[in-house]
């Protein structure tokens, strides 16, 4: 990462609740001016990290630095350089759009002229303000994610945190949002951002870290991370009926495999070549193939090597 | 350490200003308050003025009316408290302690919302109780609202303290409704004092040590009323309501804030 400083310090991080183990031991780096990812399903940890981070929950052993404040010990001073979009919109449901920003305006300290017209320069960035005075329970989820967007680009922090910043938004809508991400990480701002949106993360992330059960599985950019596959190629086949356990051990001979119900996919070098053997001991087992592909890996395919598990279970 | 202050006023002060406007965007809620008040002073004084005996209370309106003030101030900052209980079930909180804001900032800044609802709401009823009973002098206007100050702060401390002594809702709702009722019934709001403690038995000492009754003993001092009235037991008393309710939101809110 050349000179950048460290934004963000994550240092033997736990955090439990009562008995559950949210997020195991997790360590790593977030450079100054990089949009990082963290990517994991729900439920592994990312969220609660991302809380952590904005001081919202302490650390229950471990630590975080933010630009070197300690965010158990100095929590006051990492808020004034943390500024979040929440997972949910936090807001209730007499809440107003123009409202909750104007006020939210003002605590990240602009005067009143001043957070009026930031605040509108902003709505209407992200299409906001024909929704100003809709009560928050009249918005759509993609509307209310905008609302949580829009706090963090008025308030212009030194960090941004962004939890499924796309999630519930429009294919058209989500583009749109992801050159405003990569604008305020131009204008000096480190990003992180949660998902589970593998596109998204390929998208708009320039290094990313998998989680899973509250553990870092993989750390590194996207291509760091498709190369940790040791082998080159992905075939995926769908079929119908059953596999046969006969096949299975010719199938490790392959290389290494996942089965979930009716799709395999197998990592192998050379998919070109090999599908076609593979197809064949397959119809010789029995097995009516429906569907062939052959492709470089994805984040997902990366992810599900890693972990046995989908991003998204379908 | 003054930037320091005047950091922490300021933020406590735009705390407020979020209260402030959910305040006025209650209006419903807010209508039907000021005409339940209206009412007990029109019911009450009307009914019972003639009823009463006359050596108890000479005139039941003129008794009343500081009771109603009293009741109005404490009504509009008690409502702060529901609403970060709700804040606090729906995680808006997660919210408010992710503000560049001191977490200290951030409760004084809860509790002056309820303060501030209480003056903007009571204001209305001061009007009346000025033209039913005429003008203070400018001392007693002092310590009307020195007391007024108190209660509030009380009151909204205390809301704060039932939202967040509990995380189960039940409970907390009927914690809610025990210290509303206890604050709006026991007191000497409707009753005269001698009245409470021939009647209450062990039980006036509730009504003697409310806040509510030292400030309505307050306020029908100020209001010409009462001739004399016990200030230093009264204000002591309050001061002392005051800064325990804040000090129990304060740790209570604080524990609730941080996980």
């Amino acid at each position: 990462m050349g000179m950048k400083g460290k934004a963000i310090e994550i240092v033997g991080f736990t955090k439990k609740f009562g008995d559950f183990t949210a997020v195991d031991n997790l360590s790593l780096d977030i450079y100054e001016n990089e949009i990082f990812g963290l990517l994991g399903p729900n439920g592994s940890g990312k969220t609660t990290t991302l809380l952590t981070i904005a001081t919202v929950y302490k650390p229950t052993s471990g630590d975080i630095y933010v630009f070197g404040h300690s965010a158990s010990r100095e929590d006051y001073e990492v808020r004034k350089l943390v500024g979040i979009a929440f997972q949910e919109p936090k807001a209730m449901w007499i809440d107003k759009p123009i409202d909750l920003l104007n006020w939210h305006a003002r605590v990240v300290g602009y005067s009143g002229d001043e957070a009026k017209r930031v605040v509108r320069e902003v709505m209407e960035l992200l299409g906001l303000w024909e929704h100003r005075n809709k009560y928050f329970y009249q918005l759509s989820g993609g509307t209310r994610k905008k609302v949580e967007l829009a706090k963090v680009l008025i308030q212009k922090p030194r960090v941004a945190i962004l939890d499924e910043p796309t999630a519930q938004v429009d294919v058209l809508s989500k583009h749109a949002l992801w050159d405003v991400i990569k604008k305020l990480r131009d204008e000096g701002t480190t990003i992180l951002i949660a998902t589970n949106d593998m596109f998204e993360a390929e998208r708009v992330c320039e290094r990313i870290a998998i989680i899973y059960k509250g553990r870092l599985r993989a750390l590194g950019t996207i291509e760091e991370l498709k190369d940790s596959i040791p082998r080159g190629d992905v075939i995926e086949i769908q079929f119908d009926g059953l596999l046969p356990e006969s096949l299975r051990s010719e199938l490790e001979a392959y290389g290494r495999f996942e089965l979930r119900s009716n799709a395999l996919t197998i990592y192998v070098e050379k998919g070109e070549e090999k599908v076609i053997d593979i197809v064949d001991l397959l119809k010789g087992g029995g097995v009516r193939v429906k569907k062939i592909m052959v492709k470089e890996p994805s984040l997902d395919d990366v992810f599900t090597y890693l972990t046995g598990a989908k991003l998204r279970e379908e | 350490m003054s930037v320091r202050i005047s950091g922490f006023i300021r933020e406590a002060y735009v705390v407020s200003l979020r209260d402030l406007r959910r305040f006025w965007q209650n209006i419903y809620w807010l209508a039907g308050q000021v005409a339940m008040n209206i009412a007990d002073l029109v019911i009450f004084g009307l009914i019972f003025r003639g009823l009463v005996n006359p050596q108890l209370i000479p005139d039941y309106i003129r008794f009343i009316t500081p009771g109603v003030l009293c009741l109005s101030i404490f009504i509009s900052a008690f409502t702060i408290g529901r609403e970060v209980g709700v804040e606090l079930r729906r995680e808006v909180t997660h919210y408010l302690v992710s503000l560049p804001i001191s977490r200290s900032a951030l409760v004084a800044g809860r509790i002056l919302g309820g303060v501030l609802r209480g003056f903007i709401y009571q204001s209305g009823f001061i009007i009346l109780a000025v033209l039913i009973m005429g003008s203070p002098t400018t001392e007693k206007w002092v310590l009307t609202i020195t007391a007024s100050t108190l209660l509030a702060a009380t009151m909204s401390s205390l809301s704060i303290t039932v939202s967040t002594v509990t995380r189960d809702f039940n409970l907390q709702a009927a914690i809610r409704s025990l210290v509303y009722f206890m604050f709006f019934f026991v007191s000497n709001v409707f009753y005269p004092e001698k009245a409470l403690q021939a009647r209450l038995g062990s039980a006036a000492p509730i009504a003697y040590y409310s806040p509510v009754s030292m400030t309505v003993s307050i306020y029908r001092y100020c209001f010409g009323y009462l001739q004399s009235v016990d200030l230093f037991f009264n204000l002591t008393g309050l001061t002392a309501w005051c800064l325990i309710s804040i000090l129990l939101a304060y740790r209570l809110y604080i524990r609730n804030l941080t996980r």
